[in-house]
């Protein structure tokens, strides 16, 4: 590897180079913005401006504001003016608070044609802000494939042609923490971003983020998978980058009370250590926890959303997932994260592709991708999700898009709209795990039938009815998209409150803005609309704010204080909430009550709102989901629940007696997509949009994101 | 090896324990700098509990630095080097036998030295094997 | 007839809580179980009886992915 990297390194040819003066971050931030153009080659730095970190913090906030000067309403997502900016926020890189070193990454994405934005872990973000910046932002496309180097103890950045490294990540990964490591002990001081392959040859491409395993002595890899970013990074010519920065220590951060912080952070790691095991075993088994789950409550998707449980769902559990995870190593994606839940299965075998019968450590397997690329396809088989994540990721493919465009596919095949010929001999039926395997590679490299699969379900809609004269009608119906988007993997029909959850979301059915199922279909504790309406206000703001700030979700609400039921508001887990403004401060040195974190998030989350709108969507008809997300399509669906449907029909007064299955879908259709109508109305009216959904002026005024440019566009709308 | 063991019944909550710990360590007196802590019990005025490190070695596994390893002698230590001062160790002590400082940004531990059993008056603290 | 979660459930003599949980499948584990406006602790599903008529509340906490 050694001599093979020193090889690769002398082949690269440097494009250009800037040395800086080392920053220090002061309270978070550093106050400078690292910029690249790669079409011209300049690299300069710009300032971090007081309005920018008052009203959009950092992180995601950084990115959108970023993006929004950089792109007009024309520009697609292969412009050269398309920008990838990646940022942490304030809190990103404090070791003391688990879950404190995201990435939050920004772009125009080529499946929604608008803003998309992923939240990542690995070291990339926090060791960029300790070399000295708040974001890199980079624009332009190159002519060969470059990287960029940022050296943040030396002070120098480079770009430069770099022709012989892999683009697949996991030895992109290892390639680039070798090369740039002084040693073994050194590589914990590497981060790397890449893409893969199959960023190139599909629309759906990711980034891995990397972070060195010193236990194991591998680059892990950690995901930015939603919307594409990756396509667009293959797309500029970048294969990577590398930054370096030696000596995290727990101040590096600067924090204006770090005594804050250490106390939020020692009440959190014990309630890890002591609940952990009792609760949602994070620690053993990371989200894979969930499968049995969803599956117990039929929420788990299962061929292409139709389901939601399966008896073989049992093979697919943590109990059998524990036996592939190495156990007992502190599986944290930064410093400081005890709820380690990024989880590897070490010496895998892999059994298909370009490196079969090689054996490689694979960071598999999450929730998501077991039940997208598994339960949902029908294949319930461990091995094969493991091989299908790794290869996912080290082609740089979204898992969960994937898992969901397979689905689709499958569904289609099985209803006789697509066949074997337009397959090109692919039996891609639900259950075909050597056709799906085929059908991963085929997407990675470029050719067959993945060549229209990746380019993801909204795009294979239109081909199959304009090609294969598929009903219009119904693949409409049961292609599992929102705004080009492909859904993450939870089964909405039975939760209204969740379909807004998904379908609501500024970037496309992701849970990550909300996710209301249990208190909504379980607990009914959100009854009304104007129940869901406050829920789906509250949440999506609050978890915006995990963004701005370069944190992760999971130690919130994956683990509870003992007496977290006791409290006025479990489902908001309020002694989290109160050490999250207890870091924020602590941090910041300012000194903001949960109330303002709320309009922290509101000023960037209706920003985001308004990029949709300049970007050609952003309205009302945007936010209607296909009507899988809401009810049964299908007469095997119907059936499937046939119970819980024909009470609901009677207890709505409708008359069921002697009606056929295909009279009942259509009086349950009829009454949900209503229903769905409504909340949209009461949600816009929290919201303080407009009834077609845009924000009105004097919201955006309140918000103080009154910029002119905002207030021309609105104003269009009002 | 030889480490810190209690008998918080003799105890008479004097503190030379930890001005002598703090002074070894970080060559200041000051209690909140020490790796023994003396706590006087909420319900009995006058009765002490000693919280310090037994080296069981739980807190190896939990650092995904490698920072916590076992030195030569027994003792679990901190290689201040590569911490990073996540005290992840500190939450994890089945024994809540570390302790933090902001000025510090390592976990504050016992290397078993001996200082403090030294200074007890009392003759509630003295080393002995493991 | 009991309510469980704001549905009915059929009564049965001698039921507890860890019967309605096993009833309703609710293995999710953070939850907190609510009779008539009152927690009962986790260790005592087993033993708690329910009478007729009981509203039980059984709140699933995360929320969620
Ligand atoms: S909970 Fe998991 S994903 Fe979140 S920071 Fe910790 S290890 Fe990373
Ligand atoms: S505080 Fe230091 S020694 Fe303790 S777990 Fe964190 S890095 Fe390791
Ligand atoms: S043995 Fe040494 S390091 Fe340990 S508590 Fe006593 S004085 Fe401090």
């Amino acid at each position: 590897m050694v001599e093979n990297v020193i090889e690769m390194k002398k082949a690269h040819r440097l494009l250009a180079r800037m040395d800086y003066e080392l920053g220090k971050v002061q309270k978070g931030y550093t106050n400078r913005t690292l910029y690249i153009n790669l079409c011209d080659n300049t690299i300069k730095s710009k300032p971090v401006t007081q309005q920018m970190k008052d009203i959009f913090i950092g992180g995601r906030g950084f990115g959108l504001w970023y993006l929004w000067n950089a792109v007009t309403s024309e520009t697609k997502w292969n412009d050269p003016e398309n920008e990838i900016i990646i940022s942490t926020g304030p809190i990103g890189g404090i070791t003391q608070y688990p879950g404190a070193g995201k990435s939050l990454v920004v772009s125009l994405s080529p499946i929604t044609g608008t803003v998309i934005d992923s939240n990542v872990g690995g070291y990339f973000g926090p060791l960029l802000k300790f070399s000295g910046w708040d974001a890199l932002e980079i624009q332009g496309k190159a002519e060969k494939d470059v990287i960029i180097y940022i050296d943040g103890n030396n002070g120098y950045v480079t770009i430069e042609e770099a022709p012989e490294e892999a683009v697949d990540s996991h030895l992109a990964a290892e390639q680039f923490t070798a090369m740039y490591a002084d040693s073994e002990e050194d590589k914990r001081n590497v981060a790397v971003v890449s893409a893969g392959r199959g960023a190139e040859n599909t629309l759906i491409g990711l980034l891995n983020f990397s972070f060195f395993d010193l236990k194991r002595g591998v680059p892990r890899l950690k995901q930015a998978g939603r919307g594409g970013i990756g396509t667009v990074f293959r797309d500029k010519k970048i294969k990577a980058l590398v930054v370096k920065y030696t000596g995290v220590k727990g101040d590096t951060n600067g924090p204006a009370d770090k005594e804050k912080i250490i106390n939020a952070g020692l009440r959190l790691h014990r309630e890890i250590h002591d609940l952990d095991k009792v609760q949602n075993r994070m620690r053993e088994v990371g989200t894979a926890h969930l499968t049995e789950i969803m599956n117990d409550y039929d929420l788990l998707p299962v061929m292409n959303f139709q389901y939601g449980s399966h008896p073989d769902a049992i093979k697919l559990s943590s109990d059998v997932f524990k036996k592939y995870f190495t156990q007992g190593l502190p599986d944290g994606c930064w410093y400081g994260c005890s709820m380690a839940c990024a989880k590897a299965v070490d010496n895998f075998e892999l059994k298909t592709g370009p490196y079969k019968g090689q054996k490689v450590c694979v960071d598999a397997a999450e929730y998501e991708t077991i039940a997208g690329l598994g339960a949902n396809c029908g294949i319930f088989d461990p091995e094969y999700v493991i091989e299908a994540n790794f290869y996912c990721d080290t082609y740089g493919i979204d898992s969960i898009s994937t898992g969901t465009l397979m689905a689709f596919v499958m569904e289609c095949y099985e209803r006789g709209i697509i066949n074997k010929e337009i397959t090109g001999g692919l039996e891609l039926k639900f259950g075909n795990k050597e056709a799906a395997m085929e059908l991963i590679h085929q997407m990675g490299n470029g050719y067959g039938f993945g060549r229209i699969a990746g380019q993801g379900v909204r795009r294979m809609k239109k081909i199959f009815v304009e090609e294969y004269g598929a009903d219009p009608g119904l693949v409409n119906d049961i292609g599992m998209e929102v705004k080009g988007l492909e859904c993450s993997q939870y089964v909405s029909k039975e939760s209204l409150a969740q379909q807004g959850g998904y379908a609501l979301a500024n970037k496309g059915p992701q849970h990550d803005e909300a996710w209301l199922i249990f208190m909504d279909m379980v607990n009914k504790q959100i009854p009304t609309f104007e129940d869901k309406a406050q829920a789906l206000y509250y949440f999506p703001m609050f978890r915006t704010w995990f963004g701005l700030n370069g944190l992760c979700k999971l130690p919130w609400n994956d683990i509870e204080p003992a007496d977290n039921g006791l409290t006025d508001e479990p489902a908001k887990v309020p002694e989290h909430v109160r050490n999250y403004v207890d870091i924020f401060n602590g941090v910041t040195g300012k000194n903001i009550t949960k109330e303002e974190l709320i309009l922290q998030s509101e000023r960037v989350y209706n920003f985001q709102r308004i990029f949709n709108l300049k970007m050609g969507y952003g309205t009302r008809k945007y936010d209607i989901p296909p009507y899988r997300f809401m009810g049964p399509v299908t007469k095997e669906e119907y059936e499937s629940r046939a119970e819980r449907y024909d009470k609901q029909l009677k207890e709505l007064g409708y008359d069921i007696e002697g009606k056929t299955v295909e009279e009942k879908i259509k009086m349950l259709r009829e009454y949900r997509e209503d229903q769905y109508q409504k909340l949209c109305d009461a949600v816009y009216r929290r919201k303080g949009w407009t009834p077609d959904g845009v924000p009105t002026l004097e919201t955006v005024k309140k918000l103080g994101i009154d910029f002119p440019d905002v207030v021309e566009l609105i104003s269009k709308y009002q | 090896m030889k480490i810190v063991k209690t008998k918080p019944e003799l105890c008479n909550g004097c503190g030379a324990c930890m001005t002598a710990c703090s002074k070894v360590l970080y060559r200041v007196e000051d209690p909140k700098k020490s790796a023994i802590r003396i706590k006087e019990k909420a319900e009995k005025s006058g009765s002490y509990e000693i919280f310090v490190c037994n080296h069981c070695g739980e807190c190896i596994p939990v650092c995904n630095t490698e920072a916590m390893y076992q030195a030569k002698n027994g003792a679990v230590r901190v290689d201040d080097k590569k911490c990073v001062g996540c005290y992840i160790c500190v939450g994890f002590c089945p024994n809540n036998a570390m302790f933090t400082h902001p000025d510090i940004n390592e976990p504050i531990k016992c290397i078993a030295c001996g200082a403090c059993t030294r200074v007890c008056p009392t003759g509630a603290i003295y080393m002995d094997e493991k | 007839m009991i309510k469980v979660n704001k549905e009915n459930m059929e009564y049965q003599e001698g039921m507890t809580v860890e019967d309605v949980l096993q009833k309703k499948k609710y293995t999710f584990r953070m939850i907190t179980v609510i009779v008539n406006g009152r927690v009962v602790p986790k260790d005592q599903y087993a033993t708690y009886m329910l009478k007729d008529g009981d509203n039980v509340d059984v709140v699933h906490i995360m929320s969620g992915g």
